[in-house]
């Protein structure tokens, strides 16, 4: 029984579970990291989609328009390799013989100093921007919405009272926004949660890589203990790990609400 | 403080706070001011009275651009409000000058408007800090004072939501004090609250009025325009009907429109 126990404590902490368990801080990373650039994304999408100026209008509507239809695997695929293949454009024309992009057939890039070797790092960051990209465009619908729930004569008074456009944006508009943009934001983080199951798809070791490989089918004593395919088994582990974030962020969400909502929920009323 | 009989309402010498010169706004095809003139001096208690439609609300709030005349000026303290262009393409001139302005004109809202996710005291310091730029202990201090001078010092720390409507409209009126308005200005402050609740407004707007306050007021409230204007103007379709001492144009009505106006007034 001891033994056992003994057993699969070292089996558990073996190097690579011991990886499998790291790995989780990439998916934590690409989630917190895509989910503040979502909003960064969002805020600035909804800036252009009020703006007075109809380009800015146009590129506003086009981006939440467009990149919301896109499927998220493929954007995943796609952002990450043309932005790399592009940065290897750019620093080609800099640093590549003019006879060598002259001659530039199959190899990528036209010469070797151009080229950009990304590691798992580099792609974390690509994946982020991605996750933020994808769902900027739903948190830019979210949130241009919940700035039209703002009452508008809160902030006429605001400008009554001498307030620059800034002032009435910052002091008054964005800071009740967040009442009503809360809920939806709160989907789009669930949905980038979810996307970060997508992170292997960069080569990025991640907890469902790591799940894949460990729990494969070993026949090889030499490699390490036999066992036929358990990946269900570790397929379930991260079942209770993302269903772990989600109460978390439940509570998270919950919170910022009653805070955000000071004044303004009716449940806050004492 | 100038003293002011009820038969010679405009001061002589005290200085224009407000001057409106020929003001023309339309929405659309709906001419709302027909050229529309009057002054508010120093100390002045002006109430602009008439049907819904007149125009006095829109009157009140092109003397601060919340709604920018198609024609014609508005000074205050005879200083003239940049506009450029013509017509309804007509802005904003000088984006510092309007904003200098506007942080010494108190406006007072029928929808109080106060601003939902900051508490009463912080909605009162908010212009001071941020638009005046003065200093948190003082603008704490003045708040404070203006909240207690209200009669809700007590609430400093409850947010609008909390308060009745008569709290919230005292609150917002401590909001205008706290500027240190040349002017304030109300458009049908009571409007939107209950009979029992609208005394407590009335009862400090009059409180400012007594103080010598220069004061610009929509109201609905005829009894209420009588006792605290030293002026009262009628306005009927865009244009001023008739204007003058309330002695004049309540005890001594000359314009059958206003004669009629004040007769369904008094049956409401």
């Amino acid at each position: 029984m001891l033994d056992d126990i003994a057993f699969w404590v070292g089996y558990l902490t073996n190097g690579k579970h011991l990886t499998w368990y790291a790995s989780f801080q990439f998916t934590i990373f690409a989630a917190l990291m895509g989910g503040a650039l979502a909003v960064v994304f969002g805020l600035t999408g909804a800036t252009l989609k009020n703006s007075r100026f109809l380009p800015f209008r146009l590129v506003g509507s086009f981006y939440s328009a467009i990149v919301r239809g896109v499927p998220d695997v493929l954007f995943f695929l796609f952002f990450p390799l043309a932005f790399e293949q592009a940065v290897e454009w750019i620093v080609a024309t800099q640093v590549c013989s003019p006879e060598a992009i002259a001659a530039q057939t199959a190899p990528w890039p036209p010469c070797r100093e151009a080229n950009w070797f990304l590691g798992t790092f580099e792609y974390l960051i690509l994946a982020s921007v991605s996750l933020g990209l994808v769902y900027g465009a739903f948190a830019t619908n979210v949130i241009h919405g919940a700035m039209r729930s703002v009452p508008a004569g809160q902030l006429e008074a605001a400008r009554a009272y001498g307030m620059s456009a800034r002032q009435v944006l910052w002091h008054i508009h964005i800071r009740q926004m967040w009442v009503y943009a809360l809920p939806g934001l709160s989907n789009v983080w669930m949905l980038i949660i979810k996307a970060t199951s997508l992170l292997s798809l960069l080569q990025i070791a991640d907890i469902v890589l790591w799940a894949d490989r460990l729990g494969a089918p070993n026949f090889l004593p030499a490699v390490g203990l036999v066992h036929d395919d358990w990946r269900w088994r570790y397929y379930l582990v991260l079942f209770v790990f993302y269903i772990l974030v989600t109460w978390l962020s439940e509570r998270a969400f919950g919170a910022i609400m009653r805070r955000a909502g000071r004044g303004i929920l009716s449940e806050a009323h004492g | 403080m100038v003293s002011m009989t009820q038969t010679e309402p405009v001061v002589a010498g005290a200085s224009a706070v407000v001057e409106l010169r020929n003001l023309h706004k339309s929405f659309g095809a709906l001419e709302v001011l027909k050229g529309i003139s009057f002054t508010a001096r120093e100390g002045q208690v002006v109430s602009l009275i008439g049907s819904s439609g007149s125009g006095k609300s829109t009157l009140l709030r092109c003397i601060n651009m919340l709604e920018i005349p198609d024609q014609g000026d508005v000074l205050i303290d005879g200083e003239l409000i940049a506009l450029r262009g013509t017509g309804p393409q007509r802005q904003i001139g000088d984006e510092h000058q309007i904003r200098r302005i506007r942080s010494e004109l108190g406006m007072v809202f029928q929808s109080f408007n106060l601003w939902a996710h900051m508490t009463v005291l912080e909605n009162v310091m908010e212009a001071p800090l941020i638009v005046q730029k003065r200093q948190r202990t003082e603008v704490e201090a003045d708040a404070r004072a203006m909240l207690d001078k209200v009669g809700i010092g007590a609430k400093a720390d409850a947010y609008p939501a909390q308060l009745s409507g008569g709290q919230q409209q005292r609150a917002a009126i401590a909001r205008a004090l706290c500027i240190n308005p040349r002017v304030m200005l109300f458009d049908e402050p009571t409007s939107a609250l209950d009979p029992e609740l609208e005394v407590e407004v009335l009862r400090v707007i009059k409180l400012l009025a007594d103080e010598g306050r220069t004061m610009v007021l929509v109201t609905h409230d005829m009894d209420f325009a009588r006792s605290v204007s030293d002026r009262v103007i009628f306005l009927h379709q865009g244009l001023i009907e008739e204007e003058g001492s309330p002695d004049e144009v309540f005890g001594a009505t000359r314009s059958a429109r206003l004669k009629q106006f004040l007769n369904a007034a008094s049956h409401a």
